[in-house]
């Protein structure tokens, strides 16, 4: 299997606005390996959340190839897609995005394909939520919603965690046992993640830090 | 999950947004099912009194002769003629009674008049019997006739007494008001025929009285589907906006579902589901309260007998089917456009 969980080749993404062309992601290389754990930084606007969202096929780059596990992602359908965020990408957001109409189980068992409930409780346990599990998020501390998040990123054995600042709701205290979780999660069960964050202690966390500037990386490091 | 749980807990959620949505459904349904449901009643009702009519022509008085009764001599005169057989008299008739004007109907077949209380032979309605104190076992003068009731029929809001045809003619000298028959020849020519020979009345076939009731019939129900019609767009309207306001709102969650991998078939499915959904509850809400709406009116208006006629399957069926078919074609556009959805952009929406 593909050693790289993530590549892009001279990728670019522009936003027109009137006569105005913003170039977000400006020509980007960079390469993450299977296992490994990068923090991305950089200043507001620097295209750090384009990178995630092109990365995790939020959203087209302009220009440029995009790989995941090998695979081009723009050669796929958009059923292809679905399926390819579904099984290989487990998205973490700063607003952690659960659905309030849902249990914290039901919310981890969301993207299941196969239900499979002791799987979910398994994890929520492991991110210490197992008291949680039937209660709804709206009831939930956000370092618990973010866990609850984070599990369910995790449901379907993903290739790699995009986390956008999963910190940046959270207390030091919460935001620390967060990035703590991650971490164990990179080294115990090899999940690759990439995590963008504005702060230097949550960044800390990871194996390298890469610095983003005007849509691209800065210390290219790969 | 499957989206279709989601769907269910989406309804359940929104309880009174749902309600409110379903609610122009349910008005929409029920008025379906009461004015189409009185008009299969009305219809069936015509069909009834269409079925009595096994005769050729009917022969009745001109009204322009001011008087509604034939003479016996008109009456044998007709009932000589060789082209016509299996005649049937009609006398009707009124007079007051204590100051009441009570209809008098000459009756040949007694299961014509529903719910009698006692034996046939004279009976009165309950508003008779109401109105002038009159039971069973009274008598009543008819023409210097003393008559003895003998039984009390069902509630109609008028007052009326139906005495055998055969006592009705009795007190009225044997005058008829119509009479019914069966014609050797063409009903067309017979009706030719016989205002040639006899004075002052008037002949339709068989054909021209059901062509009338048709035609009125007809009318009714073009009428009344209208109506129905307006009543069920306006409900689907209700759905579109609401399903079209619900995918706004949700915005950011149809975004997230999309970012951890549903698809947008899924998404237009769930969404498809739930209208179809609140469609289906709310119709079949709406029959109950339709079914409810025809009992009460029926009763009302003493038109019982016709209660199951008034409800018929696929009535029912139909406006279930047709009210979950249109809001399916409801949630369409909201479906689309929620696939259509930016994942981007929706979960930067708050
Ligand atoms: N939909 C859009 N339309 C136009 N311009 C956009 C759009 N999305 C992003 N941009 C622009 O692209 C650039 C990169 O945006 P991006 O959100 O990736 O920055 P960021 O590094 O995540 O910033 P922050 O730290 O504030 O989250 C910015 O200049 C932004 O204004
Ligand atoms: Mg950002």
């Amino acid at each position: 299997m593909n050693n790289n969980v993530l590549e892009f080749e001279n990728v670019s993404k522009t936003y027109k606005m009137g006569d105005e062309t913003i170039k977000a992601l400006d020509g980007l290389n960079v390469t993450i390996k299977r296992g490994s754990f990068k923090a991305v930084m950089g200043p507001s606007g620097s295209g750090k959340s384009t990178f995630l969202h092109v990365a995790g096929i939020l959203d087209m780059p302009t220009k440029g190839i995009i790989k995941i596990n090998g695979k081009e992602t723009q050669k796929l359908s958009s059923k292809e897609q679905a399926k390819l965020r579904r099984n290989e990408i487990g998205f973490i957001f700063q607003r952690f995005n659960l659905m309030s109409q849902l249990t914290v189980l039901e919310n981890v068992m969301l993207p299941m394909i196969e239900e499979d409930t002791n799987k979910a409780l398994e994890l929520l346990n492991k991110m210490g939520l197992s008291s949680k599990a039937d209660k709804y998020p709206g009831h939930l501390s956000g370092g618990e919603q973010q866990r609850v998040a984070i599990a369910r990123a995790l449901i379907n054995d993903p290739s790699i965690i995009l986390a956008d600042e999963p910190t940046g709701e959270l207390d030091t205290k919460n935001a620390n046992s967060i990035m703590q979780i991650l971490k164990d999660l990179n080294q115990k069960d090899g999940v690759s993640i990439v995590v963008v964050t504005h702060n230097q202690a949550s960044a800390d966390y990871a194996d390298e830090i890469l610095h983003m500037s005007d849509g691209n990386f800065v210390d290219n490091a790969n | 999950m499957n989206l279709y749980k989601l769907a269910f807990k989406n309804i359940r959620r929104k309880k009174l947004r749902s309600a409110l949505t379903a609610l122009g459904i349910i008005i929409g349904a029920a008025t379906i099912v009461i004015l189409l449901g009185i008009g299969a009643g009305a219809t069936s009702e015509v069909q009834e009194q269409m079925n009595q009519y096994m005769y050729d022509v009917v022969i009745t008085p001109t009204s322009s002769s001011g008087n509604l009764l034939m003479e016996p001599q008109t009456v044998s005169k007709i009932k000589n003629m060789s082209y016509l057989y299996d005649f049937r008299e009609v006398t009707v008739f009124s007079q007051d009674i204590n100051n009441t004007k009570v209809n008098f109907e000459g009756v040949n077949d007694w299961k014509e008049i529903k719910d009698i209380n006692g034996t046939t032979g004279v009976v009165i309605n309950k508003d008779t019997s109401d109105k002038l104190g009159l039971h069973i076992g009274d008598k009543i003068t008819v023409n210097d006739q003393q008559l003895t009731i003998t039984g009390i029929s069902k509630p109609e809001q008028s007052v009326y007494v139906y005495l055998d045809q055969k006592i009705a003619e009795n007190v009225t000298g044997n005058k008829v008001s119509a009479i019914y028959a069966r014609s050797h020849d063409n009903p067309n020519s017979t009706v030719d025929e016989v205002q040639k020979q006899v004075n002052d009345v008037s002949v339709v076939t068989k054909s021209d009285k059901v062509a009338d009731l048709q035609e009125t019939n007809n009318q009714a129900m073009l009428f009344i589907g209208i109506i129905a019609g307006i009543a069920l767009v306006v409900g689907v309207i209700s759905v579109v906006n609401t399903m079209m306001m619900s995918v706004m709102e949700r915005t950011k969650e149809l975004g997230v579902l999309k970012a951890i991998g549903f698809t947008n078939w899924e998404l237009k499915g769930s969404i498809l589901f739930e209208s179809g959904l609140i469609g289906f509850l709310g119709s079949i809400l709406g029959v109950i309260l339709g079914i409810v709406g025809i009992i009460v009116f029926a009763n009302m208006l003493h038109f019982t007998d016709y209660i199951p006629q008034m409800m018929p399957l696929w009535l029912i069926g139909g406006v279930i089917i047709g009210s979950t078919l249109l809001c399916l074609l409801a949630g369409l556009y909201p479906a689309i456009s929620a696939s259509r959805l930016n994942v981007v952009e929706a979960l930067r929406n708050e």
